[in-house]
Formats: structure tokens, C-alpha cells, sequence
């Protein structure tokens, strides 16, 4: 804060709706008792119409005699960015704040759902006040509700966080472990709220519950789980005492116990995902970390200071992707300049040919590493490397093959895409900060003597910018990222492509050899190991020939890539090894990824403990006997039939519809299984399950679902043991293990390889009977 | 995911399947071994083809199996020992 700036009075929390659909509400915790005052205002925002001007005043019109229209006024403006003149709009403010989304449709379908483009439409009142006032979620705030005024701006760096009252909360039913499946009237048992656990009748609970908040008053409520279990099962069963949603507030303010937003399964790269009703308090902060994908990495510190920059409350950042909170960042950025957001993107991508096409789709230079051991590998990353060019070369939506500069010299290499040279498009503008901020956090990282709670707060805010940062990229090739634009994302990794080629000729001048390289990151070895390069020196040289931030990443004492099953080549993104400081980097093996039983993280953790003695690529070879021993070992445990089934769990991701399955594999035994105990599975959900015998067609003998485990399950020993010489190949295979060499030596039988090859005659030999109809099996 | 073209390397696992039929009437251990180091040398430099980024996709197979036979060549020579 500067000198001279009023004191603050207090912080913003958050900005919330209000029931009534005409106003917003500010909460601001007060600096002297701690305490949060809500003052509601009358905001309601208008959202705009573009077309031409006839068609606009006939719309006016129109809207005259609609009763959800509070007003409609022509005017002008340059709603889009890329509007250099101002052009009419109709500023449109509707009745009731809810009703700006029915309202627009009509306003849209009345025009053919193409005469005009409407703007601000689905941005809420929140957002749109914080911007329309200069405010954001935790701005120090002066003066008196509900006029208060920031004191400083959302873009500072070093700024005071209020003190939140942080409490955990935690539901036990009766009769259950938490983690198996409720019973469906299950009633509450036990509440735990921050240090205080309640317990006793049901309903004398659930109102001791609604005392200790107004008691303890706290401003976060933390749960593992909340938005799917503790808070719908807390509302469920205050209503079946009775309670109404008056006298069972867990916010601030008494709201409905519904969810604000309903479970729903999507896709995402590919992959069928799921995410949970949504469950906000008002005037609190639920935040579910389960729910979380930001708070996993960047707890508070950085989702506050994401809620911060991108304008939405703290529960919403909370719940959001990255992505979603860039975008946001983009729209304040526009609205801060006078533009506006378009409510739907109306840029489709152009027409090309198959050629251009394949010479545009591509993504970053990704090398095939050498499979093997290798010692004296040193690492090299550009920093932040996507938003660097995308602010180098002013790429945005608006800027590229504008017809403003036919000659600029802003060319995507090999694409040909010009970016302009007279105005700075919103994408960089709205990054440049982020990358300033996120440099401003690691310096002051630097600085000796910092206390531990400040460094740890500094580096979940580096963190959360680069997820940020990360995600500004995809984003650009998101059809529907409101400021998105795929040609970007071509030039993006056009440029990107031609970097790391130049940087593996800058390495090779420079007495290296190049051993590896995805994207942004480059492995490298001296060319004599006897006298290797300067490693800081090559990445200053670089950096500064470049003009991109390189950095050294450090020395591997060793490091292992390891090969694909199916051709033996080394895949880009799996291996592990040892820096010199210590510490391991892991990619695509077993601790990496979600579905791994926690036996097989044992034993790789082991194995890798076991390794961290090795001080070059030959002491890793030495000690491969070993190794292979605690394999035996834990083959041996294994056998016995001994091993905890909770660390036999094996997680699946569901990606279809539960019913549309036509195999009948561990996932569905699993599926079924929760679903006739009256807890059905959708797509995108996970399934646990230990597997009791793998090759039972009966789902109810052939795994246990995770929820349903009594603990005296007998497991599938043979099913494990092959889980286990999987693991042990896919670590050591380098090194000559072999899964049919380990599964031999523990007595178990190898499932023959199947034929790589079937010709179109064998093929269609055995699929005659299955297309035959009626054909008798 | 989002991409309208396959990869690269998608296409040459796919074009890889379709030559199995080419394997599979070869009809000794040496031809097959042969066979092999085709498609090894297919798919050792499908870094380097993916980034011509040519709509020819038989021309970057053929560049990537000759390079990599190229190099075994200049390998097995004895008075010029390999620079890798």
C-alpha cells in the first residue's frame, strides 16, 4: 500500500447475488473485529445489442411492450474488438437479473440468430459489478457500505490478505466408515467443525451445528468431499427433521438447500469427466478440495489471488479450471478498455485445404528419446514459453492477419499468419502482467531471511500463475473460448517448433548433444563428458540469442527413458530420474498417475529408493539384482494372500454411459455392483475395485467395489502378481526385465501373446456368425 | 481432443497396421527381421517428420526409413567409424 492511502476500513470478501434479482451484496470483513457486514445494493446490469440500425430501432420497438424489459436505450459503441469505429447498440437492462439469459434468447431469436450479436450476456452481476466499480475479491476497501472503494488496484503485487477463519467440517453417519457407501436414511452421528465435534440426537445436532457457526463465525468452510457428500447429506437430513433452510443456515444468510449447480458429466481432451453438484455458501466460502483442482496445488494463497485478477468469488475460482479463470481475466481486461464481451463466438474457422491443414494442425516438437540409462544429462527449459511468444509475436485473436499491416514482418513460420504491428492484441495485454507478476513472486522468493508462511504464500501464487499461464494456450484452440482463435494456437506452436529446432543447433555450437526434447524443455549431454560446457553459461548465451528465458534446470546423476510395450522405442514423456540436488522427476510411471494400486506405488516408490544410491548410469545397472529382489518380495507377500485389500484398489475412470457397456470387464462387475446396492455410477465417475477372480463372468464374484469392502475379501493373487510384473517391466525394462521372465519365476502362467497380424479373410471368417441374424450360437 | 487432422504419428501407426499384410506372407526369420527395421526406422524419426509437416505421408516415411538406413550403412562401413 502506498503511503498517504487511506486506511482500509476492511476487505471485499465477495460479492453474491441476492434472492430478489435486483440487487448484489457486498460482504466486507471489518479490520478492527474481524467481523462480516453484508450491505446490499440495487445493480442491474444492462447487457448490449449490435446490428444494424434500422433493425435495432425496430427491436427498440419491439422491447417496449416486453414486461421482463426494465429498460432499452439506443446508443453507440464499439462493443467488439474488432471495431475501430463506434457503431449503434441497444443498452438492454432486464427486469429481473435472472431473467438475462431468457431474455437474450428472445432478443437473439427475434433476429434469426443472426441479425444481431449480443454482448455481456452471461457474465453475472458480481462480476459485472466488481468491474463497473473499480472493485475485486479481497480489495482492501475505504469509506462506508455499500459505497466502498478499493485502495489499491487487483494488479498489486504485494498486498495484505485478510484473515480468514479457516474450519474444516466433516460429517460420520451412523453405522458407516466413511468411504463405504452410506446408508440411503443414514442418519448424522457426529459433526466435526474446525476443533469441535458434535454429536447426540440428530436434530439437537444439526441446531448445535448452526449455534458453534454463529459461535466460531468462520469465514471458510474446508471439506474433503462436501459438494458430493457432506453438505447435500447435511441439507437432506435437516429437512427430514424438519428444518427449513431459515433455521439451517451454514452461510451467512439462509439459502436454498438445493445445489446452485447439478452434477454433470463432460468431455475433456478426450477423456469423459465428471464434476459434482456445486454447494456455495453465502457470505462463506465452502471450498471442497476433492472439488478443487486449483486448491490442490495453490491452496488459498493462489486461488485468492486468482479470484483477485479474474473478478469471480473465491468459491467459483475454487471450482473453475484455470482456464476458465484466464478467460475471465480476458473479459476484465476488455471490459477495463471499453470493450465487450460477445455472448456467442461468431467466428467460425475458415475454409482450407487437406494440405494447409496438415501443415497448421500441429503441435509442439516433441523427440524420440534413446531407451537406456544415461549419466551427465543436464536439463534446459524456457520459462513460461507459450505466453512469451504469444506476447512476442502479439498474437490475439484480433491482431492476426489484420488489414491493417499486409507487410508485417510477425510471421508464423511455415503458416505464413501475420500478426499486426500497430496495436497490441488483448491476449498479450491481458498476459504480460501475469508473466511480470509471476517473475515479481520468484524474485522476491529470492530475497534471504523471507518467513516461511510468506515464501509458502508466494509459491502457491507461482503456482496458480502457471496454471494460468499454461492454460492461456489450449485455450486459444477452444471453440468456444470467447477470445479464442485456432490460427493462434497454430502460430503458437509454429513458433514454439522453430525455438527448440534452433535451440538444439545453439546446443550443438555450444558442445552438447542432444538427447531429448519435448516442446519447451531440451536434454543434453557434452559432447566430451571429460570436459563438459558451462551449463549457466549456455542457458545466458541462449536466453539472450533467443530472446526467450532459458533456464538450467540441472544435472541428472542418472536418468532411465523408457520404452513403449508395443514397438520399443522411447516414449517422450516417460521416464525418471536423479538430479544432482537429490530430487527425483518422474513422468508417466506408476506414482504419476491416478489408477495406480497403492501396492504397485510401494513397490515403485522402493525401487526408486533403492536407485537414489546409484551415482551414475553403472551403479544403476549394479544394482538391478537387488531390485529384482524386492520384486520377489513383494511377489511373495502377494502369494500368501496377505496384502491389505485397500491397497489393491484399482481405479477406473467410467467413459461411457454405464448401460451402453457391451464388455464385461472389471469396471462393469464394479458398476453393477454399486448400482444394485442403490449407488448407480455415471460417466466420468470413478470406479475402485479390488479383483477377486478375473476370470468370473459373474459380477458379483469378480471384483469388489471399494465401497461394498467388508476387508476379508480373498484378492486374485495371479491378477496382482501380473499388476506387479507389469509395474516391475515398465520400470526396469531398460534393464532387461521382462514381465514373462518374472511371472515364470513366481509360478504363474503367461497369458499367450495374442497374433499381431490378422488378415481380411481370417477376419471376416469370424465375424460371419455375429452378422448373420438369428444365426444359432 | 480438438484436432480436425490426425497426428503424424497417428497416421503412420496407421499405415504401420496396414502393412502387417505385407509381414505376414514373408516367408523367412530374415526377411521378417528385415521387415522390423523398416518400421523401426519409420517411426525413429517421427519427431523429424511431424515437422516438415508435408501432406505426403509416404514421403516422410520413405525420408525416415532411409535416413535410418543410411545410418546403419555409414555404421557398418569399417574405415569410417559413426559419428553418433
Amino acid at each position: 500500500m502506498a503511503d498517504g492511502a487511506p486506511l482500509p476500513h476492511g476487505w471485499l470478501l465477495d460479492i453474491t447475488e441476492s434472492p430478489d434479482g435486483r440487487s448484489v451484496v457486498l460482504w466486507v470483513k471489518d479490520r478492527t473485529d474481524g467481523r462480516v457486514r453484508r450491505a446490499a445494493v440495487d445493480f442491474r446490469p444492462p447487457f448490449l445489442v449490435a446490428g444494424p440500425g434500422d433493425e435495432l430501432r425496430a427491436l427498440l420497438r419491439r422491447l417496449r411492450d416486453v414486461p421482463a424489459v426494465a429498460s432499452a436505450e439506443l446508443g453507440v459503441g464499439r462493443p467488439s474488438l474488432f471495431d475501430r469505429r463506434p457503431r449503434p447498440v441497444v443498452r438492454v437492462v432486464p427486469r429481473l437479473n435472472p431473467g438475462r439469459r431468457a431474455l437474450a434468447r428472445e432478443i437473439d431469436a427475434s433476429g434469426g440468430y443472426a441479425t444481431f450479436t449480443l454482448y455481456d450476456v452471461d457474465l453475472g452481476p458480481p462480476q459485472l459489478y466488481h468491474l463497473a466499480r473499480g472493485l475485486y475479491p479481497f480489495a482492501p476497501v475505504a469509506g462506508s457500505g455499500p459505497a466502498w472503494v478499493a485502495t489499491e488496484p487487483a494488479e498489486t503485487i504485494v498486498y495484505r490478505t485478510p484473515p480468514l477463519r479457516v474450519a474444516p467440517l466433516e460429517l460420520r453417519l451412523e453405522g458407516a466408515r466413511r468411504g463405504r457407501l452410506p446408508p440411503p436414511e443414514g442418519r448424522i452421528a457426529a459433526v466435526r467443525l474446525g476443533d469441535v465435534t458434535l454429536d447426540g440426537p440428530e436434530e439437537a445436532l444439526l441446531r448445535a451445528l448452526v449455534d458453534e457457526l454463529a459461535r466460531t463465525d468462520p469465514d471458510v468452510l474446508l471439506t474433503e468431499g462436501g459438494d458430493a457428500f457432506d453438505l447435500p447429506w447435511l441439507y437432506r437430513r435437516a429437512g427430514a427433521c424438519g428444518l427449513s433452510p431459515g433455521a439451517f443456515a451454514l452461510g451467512r444468510v439462509p439459502t436454498a438447500f438445493s445445489p446452485t449447480r447439478p452434477a454433470r458429466s463432460f468431455t475433456s481432451y478426450g477423456r469423459v469427466l465428471h464434476r459434482d453438484a456445486t454447494y456455495p455458501v453465502p457470505g462463506r466460502f465452502h471450498i471442497d478440495r476433492s472439488n478443487s483442482f486449483l486448491y490442490e496445488d495453490t491452496e488459498l494463497a493462489g486461488l485468492i489471488d486468482a479470484a483477485r485478477l479474474s473478478r469471480l468469488s473465491l468459491q467459483t475460482v475454487a471450482r473453475q479450471s484455470p482456464g476458465t479463470c484466464f478467460t475471465a481475466m480476458e473479459m476484465a481486461q476488455a471490459l477495463a478498455e471499453g470493450a465487450h464481451v460477445p455472448w456467442k463466438k461468431n467466428r467460425p474457422e475458415g475454409f482450407r485445404t487437406g494440405a494447409s491443414l496438415v501443415a497448421s494442425d500441429r503441435g509442439g516438437a516433441i523427440l524420440l528419446p534413446p531407451v537406456g540409462v544415461h549419466d551427465h544429462v543436464e536439463e534446459f527449459d524456457f520459462a513460461s514459453l507459450y505466453p512469451h511468444i504469444m506476447v512476442r509475436q502479439n498474437l490475439s485473436t484480433e491482431t492476426l492477419d489484420c488489414p491493417c499491416c499486409p507487410r508485417s514482418p510477425y510471421r508464423a513460420p511455415g503458416l505464413g499468419y501475420r500478426s499486426c504491428t500497430r496495436r497490441v492484441g488483448l491476449l498479450p495485454r491481458t498476459l504480460e502482467p501475469l508473466l511480470a507478476r509471476r517473475l515479481a513472486y520468484k524474485e522476491a522468493l529470492r530475497v534471504p531471511g523471507l518467513a516461511p508462511e510468506e515464501a509458502r504464500r508466494l509459491r502457491q501464487r507461482v503456482k496458480m500463475l502457471k496454471w494460468i499461464l499454461v492454460t492461456a494456450f489450449g485455450y486459444q484452440g477452444y471453440r468456444n473460448a470467447r477470445f479464442g482463435r485456432i490460427e493462434c494456437h497454430e502460430a503458437i506452436n509454429a513458433y514454439a517448433r522453430e525455438l527448440l529446432a534452433s535451440l538444439v543447433a545453439e546446443a550443438e555450437r555450444a558442445g552438447y548433444r542432444t538427447v531429448h526434447g519435448i516442446v519447451d524443455s531440451l536434454w543434453l549431454r557434452p559432447a566430451d563428458p571429460g570436459d563438459p560446457p558451462d551449463p549457466e553459461r549456455f542457458a545466458r548465451r541462449a536466453s539472450a540469442r533467443l530472446r526467450l528465458p532459458l533456464g538450467y534446470e540441472g544435472r541428472y546423476r542418472w536418468i532411465v527413458f523408457l520404452p513403449a510395450v508395443t514397438h520399443g522405442l522411447g516414449v517422450p514423456n516417460r521416464y525418471y530420474g536423479l538430479y544432482a540436488h537429490g530430487e527425483f522427476k518422474l513422468r508417466g510411471i506408476g506414482g504419476r498417475r491416478h489408477d495406480t494400486p497403492t501396492l504397485l506405488r510401494r513397490f515403485e516408490l522402493e525401487v526408486l529408493e533403492l536407485l537414489r544410491g546409484a551415482r551414475d548410469a553403472d551403479g544403476v545397472r549394479a544394482l538391478l539384482p537387488r531390485a529384482l529382489a524386492r520384486a520377489d518380495r513383494f511377489a511373495g507377500r502377494l502369494a500368501d494372500g496377505a496384502w491389505p485389500v485397500d491397497e489393491l484398489l484399482i481405479a477406473h475412470r467410467i467413459g461411457q454411459a454405464p448401460e451402453t457397456f457391451v464388455t464385461f470387464t472389471d469396471s462393469v462387475a464394479a458398476i453393477r455392483q454399486l448400482s444394485a446396492a442403490g449407488a448407480p455410477r455415471g460417466a466420468g465417475e470413478m470406479v475402485r475395485f479390488v479383483v477377486l477372480d478375473r476370470a468370473s463372468r459373474s459380477w458379483r464374484e469378480r471384483v469388489r467395489a471399494a465401497e461394498l469392502l467388508e476387508g476379508d475379501e480373498r484378492y486374485d493373487v495371479d491378477a496382482y502378481l501380473e499388476l506387479l510384473a507389469r509395474e516391475a517391466e515398465l520400470l526396469l525394462a531398460p534393464l532387461g526385465v521382462r514381465r514373462e521372465e518374472l511371472l515364470r519365476r513366481w509360478h504363474v502362467a503367461v497369458a499367450p501373446e495374442r497374433g499381431r497380424y490378422r488378415s481380411a479373410e481370417v477376419a471376416d471368417q469370424t465375424a460371419l456368425p455375429r452378422a448373420a441374424p438369428g444365426a444359432v450360437t | 481432443m480438438g484436432r480436425t487432422a490426425p497426428t503424424y504419428r497417428q497416421a503412420l501407426e496407421e499405415r504401420l497396421k496396414r502393412w502387417d499384410a505385407f509381414a505376414h506372407l514373408l516367408t523367412t526369420p530374415e526377411d521378417r527381421a528385415a521387415f522390423e527395421l523398416v518400421r523401426t526406422g519409420a517411426r525413429r524419426y517421427a519427431a523429424q517428420a511431424t515437422y516438415v509437416g508435408s501432406p505426403d505421408l509416404l514421403e516422410a516415411i520413405l525420408l525416415s526409413v532411409l535416413t535410418d538406413l543410411a545410418g546403419r550403412l555409414r555404421a557398418a562401413e569399417p574405415e569410417r567409424p559413426p559419428r553418433r
